[in-house]
């Protein structure tokens, strides 16, 4: 300690990492719990990636076992699926972040302009409340309303004298059903994250509008909008890096094995699932997540490039 | 600056991530070394256990261990009375093993539901969780986790000398049937009567009154039967409350029904591969060569879709418990195989049918019935491993010879506690106690033990219905073949991409055309189906297996 801050005194261009890192001692320890996590979490484990790459064995362990190159990345290409596969998992997860990021921006806006302060704390917990019922139960309660025997809903036709409606074997309305219900899953929470920053905007910008006479339509495009702008963004950002990542227990709990369906609702989890369920492959499945990452690697790094030129300040890194 | 600051932390990262992979590799190479590791150690600890064999006398069982057994079911209530059953068994028969080999006994169980992934990762954890593990080539991926190093190699001497009343009562030629890469794996069930090919279980007194006076003997007989019970049979929750799983033994069982197709096990769940009994070793795939015969399949299960046999909304029927509603007659069929058959015709408490309908019986009609096309059980259908990640691999051999072939230990295992769970009738059978109660008592409910029951010491249970199931096992005795392909146990390395591609292909198509939901004709679905599975790569998988076959049987 003694030797740095001799260091330190000696001259000030000249400074090493060591002195760098104590200087900055303090803002360092308030990220430590943050880099613990994403050390024993994302980079320890990450040499793992190497049993993508072999035939694993249990006894020999990852490093152990043989090397076979791409043999299983073969795998998703041969299945002559991948097309179709990586259009249903990004179109899903496009329509997830632009209506969900959309909804839950209007959301957090309208929860804003509340001014019932009870009203406005019970509608915020019953939006949220959905995020914390499990996968497996929201596709049990889709099944108990939409089946076409007993289901709530053709209760209801019947029961209107109008004819019964079979979802179960009609693909073309489960993109409309499986979007519908992740808004209704997420959006409450989604919104939180809006409805912090819009209260984080400086009252006295808000305040200075009301006084020049703007009207509550123009507080929000004028001001709301834009302070959202940087939230927004880099949301949307975090969220494309996990395009080629479809939401496995939303669809396998709703679609599970219904193949009339596939056509419309498999994205690339479910088909790896169910195909290597049978041969309990590690390393195949291994093989579908590195193929994911990749993609979605490059996929944040060019929208990152594109935020970047048009507006540096609003990009990630 | 900033950007140095990173790069040190990342390379810091970097090493300390590949230091701790490291010793992580060391630590798992030190475990297979504990126990029978690689090719070179098992040769080292063959040496070791061949001195021991010379003086079995002195195996060192000094410490008392603790043998878990891993078998898949759901495992009673924790607290229940059930439980408690279990345990007052467990007790007695742990007495009885610390005292012959100093271990006991605690069983491991994988619950259904997701079973096979269950089963699977729990092999793979190898981390002496479980030292013998129930497995079966057909049903449970015996040999996919012995190819993975899941199981242990057992030598002959090991066996000699661990398990002696084991070695001596299998025949050389079925152990080879255990073997893979010149090494046993597995422990088969190879002295035990049991038949589980697949075939639709129906009300016989149903069928006769539907106008079946001889029962249900082929595909359109049952076509009869189900639009009959649908009409007559109203008050029923369905006729076939199906969960929307059977489409491939439906399906494999109209191919058994309609060729000689004799399907190769443990390829994948879909039996796309197999030979004809007329050509064994030629290998056939019917799902593209019987198109005529799909293409009639498609229309009919159509017919029953459309007739309303079971929930329209099938594939996703997941709550139904189909045959427990069977046992209660809130249904008119249940497929499955002939050894749920046994229990299912009989009158035994959880079958109420038969006390609230004097006249209530239950026929099976078995796939193959037209065609005479019944194969007997593979020897590995049960079979017993132990794990590679045990660290008491011979005292868990010590202990599976006991349950195995120890009468006391049987009968407390598979039966429970004599005058409690059972007891022996005038005739020698086994009847159940006044005061049984099946839903708490039945411990060979809870066992599982499917993985070496013996004949040698089985008592025959008196409220099954032997009459029945014995005149049915007389005519499959008749008809019957062995499974031929025992020593088959294919590498499939190279084409298991395909294989999976395959199945998942033909699984799909199986879903939609077993239970009639396809839209269009059903010449178009089997034509799409056959051309799908072409594009996964169908005649590849065909052209590799065939060459080895070529390899081993001419």
């Amino acid at each position: 300690m003694s030797n740095k801050s001799k260091k330190a005194s000696t001259g000030v261009k000249k400074r090493g990492v060591l002195e760098t890192l104590w200087r900055y001692r303090v803002l360092e320890l308030m990220c430590l719990p943050a880099i613990v996590f994403f050390f024993m979490f994302s980079y320890m484990p990450m040499p793992g990636i190497w049993v993508a790459f072999v035939k694993y064995n249990y006894r020999k362990g990852i490093f152990g076992s043989k090397f076979v190159g791409l043999q299983n990345f073969e795998f998703l290409a041969e299945s002559g699926k991948l097309f179709s596969l990586t259009r249903n998992t990004v179109l899903y997860n496009l329509a997830f972040i632009i209506l969900g990021n959309l909804v839950a921006v209007i959301i957090a806006i309208l929860l804003n302009e509340i001014r019932a302060k009870m009203f406005k704390k019970v509608s915020q917990t019953l939006m949220f409340l959905p995020y914390f019922i499990s996968q497996v139960l929201v596709g049990l309660l889709v099944y108990s309303l939409l089946n076409y025997d007993t289901g709530f809903v053709n209760e209801i036709l019947v029961a209107l004298g109008k004819a019964k409606w079979q979802p179960y074997s009609d693909p073309s309305v489960w993109p409309w059903l499986i979007v519908l219900i992740h808004l209704w899953q997420q959006t409450g929470y989604n919104s939180v994250v809006y409805f912090a920053a819009i209260c984080g905007i400086d009252a006295e910008i808000i305040e200075a509008a009301k006084v020049d006479g703007a009207n509550a339509f123009q507080r929000i495009r004028y001001i709301i909008l834009p302070s959202l702008r940087p939230t927004i963004v880099i949301l949307i950002l975090f969220a494309l890096g996990g395009i080629v990542r479809g939401n496995f227990g939303l669809f396998w709990n709703i679609i599970g094995s219904n193949s009339v369906l596939y056509e419309t609702t498999d994205i690339i989890e479910t088909f790896v699932y169910r195909a290597t369920m049978s041969d309990f492959n590690f390393s195949t499945a291994s093989a579908v997540g590195f193929y994911q990452s990749l993609v979605g690697f490059a996929i944040v790094m060019l929208a990152n490039f594109a935020v970047k030129k048009i507006d540096p300040d609003y990009s990630l890194f | 600056m900033k950007k140095k600051l990173l790069a040190t932390l990342l390379s810091v990262s970097m090493v300390m991530g590949l230091a701790a992979c490291g010793s992580s590799t060391a630590d798992s190479t030190t475990t297979g070394a504990d126990t029978t590791g690689a090719q070179t150690q098992s040769a080292d600890t063959a040496k070791t256990d061949t001195s021991a064999g010379a003086d079995a006398a002195a195996i060192d069982t000094s410490e008392h261990v603790v043998i878990s057994y891993m078998t898949t079911g759901d495992p009673p209530e924790s607290g229940s009375e059930k439980e408690a059953n279990l345990n007052a068994m467990l007790d007695e028969l742990n007495a009885i093993l610390t005292e012959k080999v100093n271990a006991e006994l605690e069983i491991y169980y994988i619950p259904w539901t997701d079973y096979l992934s269950n089963y699977n990762l729990t092999l793979a954890r190898m981390d002496g969780s479980v030292d013998l593990v129930g497995t079966a080539s057909d049903w449970l991926d015996a040999w996919p986790n012995a190819k993975n190093g899941a199981f242990l190699e057992l030598s002959e001497e090991m066996l000699q000398t661990y398990a002696p009343q084991t070695w001596a009562s299998v025949p050389a030629d079925h152990w080879e049937l255990c073997k893979y890469d010149g090494d046993i794996y597995l422990m088969p069930e190879d002295n035990y009567a049991q038949w589980t090919n697949h075939g639709w279980i129906y009300r016989l007194d149903w069928a006769k009154e539907a106008g079946l006076s001889n029962g249900v003997h082929s595909w359109e007989d049952m076509t009869t039967y189900v639009k009959w019970c649908k009409e007559n049979k109203t008050d029923l929750k369905y006729v076939w409350d199906s969960d929307g799983t059977q489409y491939a033994q439906m399906a494999n069982g109209w191919i058994a029904s309609h060729t000689n197709f004799v399907p190769i096990d443990g390829i994948c769940s879909g039996a796309l591969w197999g030979g004809s009994k007329d050509d064994l070793y030629t290998i056939t795939t019917p799902a593209l060569t019987e198109t005529e015969s799909l293409v009639e399949y498609a229309k009919l299960m159509k017919e029953w879709a459309e007739a309303g046999v079971w929930p329209t909304d099938v594939l996703n029927n997941t709550s139904g418990s189909n045959r427990d509603e069977f046992r209660v007659g809130d249904v008119a069929v249940e497929q499955h195989h002939t050894q749920t058959w046994t229990d299912l015709c009989s009158a035994t408490p959880a079958n109420t049918i038969f006390q609230d309908d004097p006249d209530a019986e239950v026929g099976m009609f078995y796939f193959g019935e037209e065609t005479g096309n019944v194969i007997a059980l593979s020897i590995t259908h049960g079979a017993m491993a132990v794990s590679a990640g045990s660290d008491n691999p011979e005292r868990a051999l010590m202990v599976y010879d006991l349950i195995r072939n120890d009468p006391e230990c049987y009968k407390l295992f598979n039966y429970g506690i004599q005058g409690v769970s059972w007891d022996l009738d005038a005739n020698g059978l086994r009847t159940t106690p006044e005061g049984y109660n099946s839903e708490t008592q039945n411990i060979n409910g809870m066992t599982n033990y499917w993985w070496g029951r013996n004949d040698d010491l089985e008592i025959k249970d008196s409220t099954r219905n032997w009459d029945a199931i014995d005149k049915l096992y007389a005519e499959y005795d008749k008809i019957k073949i062995d499974y031929p392909y025992g020593q088959f146990v294919p590498d499939v390395d190279s084409i298991q991409g395909k294989i999976d591609n395959c199945n998942e292909q033909y699984t799909n198509y199986m879903k939609q055309i077993s239970y009639g939901l396809y839209n269009g004709s059903a010449e178009d679905i089997v034509a799409e189906m056959q051309a799908a599975l072409k594009t996964a790569g169908i005649e590849d998988v065909t052209a590799e297996l065939q060459s080895q076959f070529d390899a081993l049987y001419k």
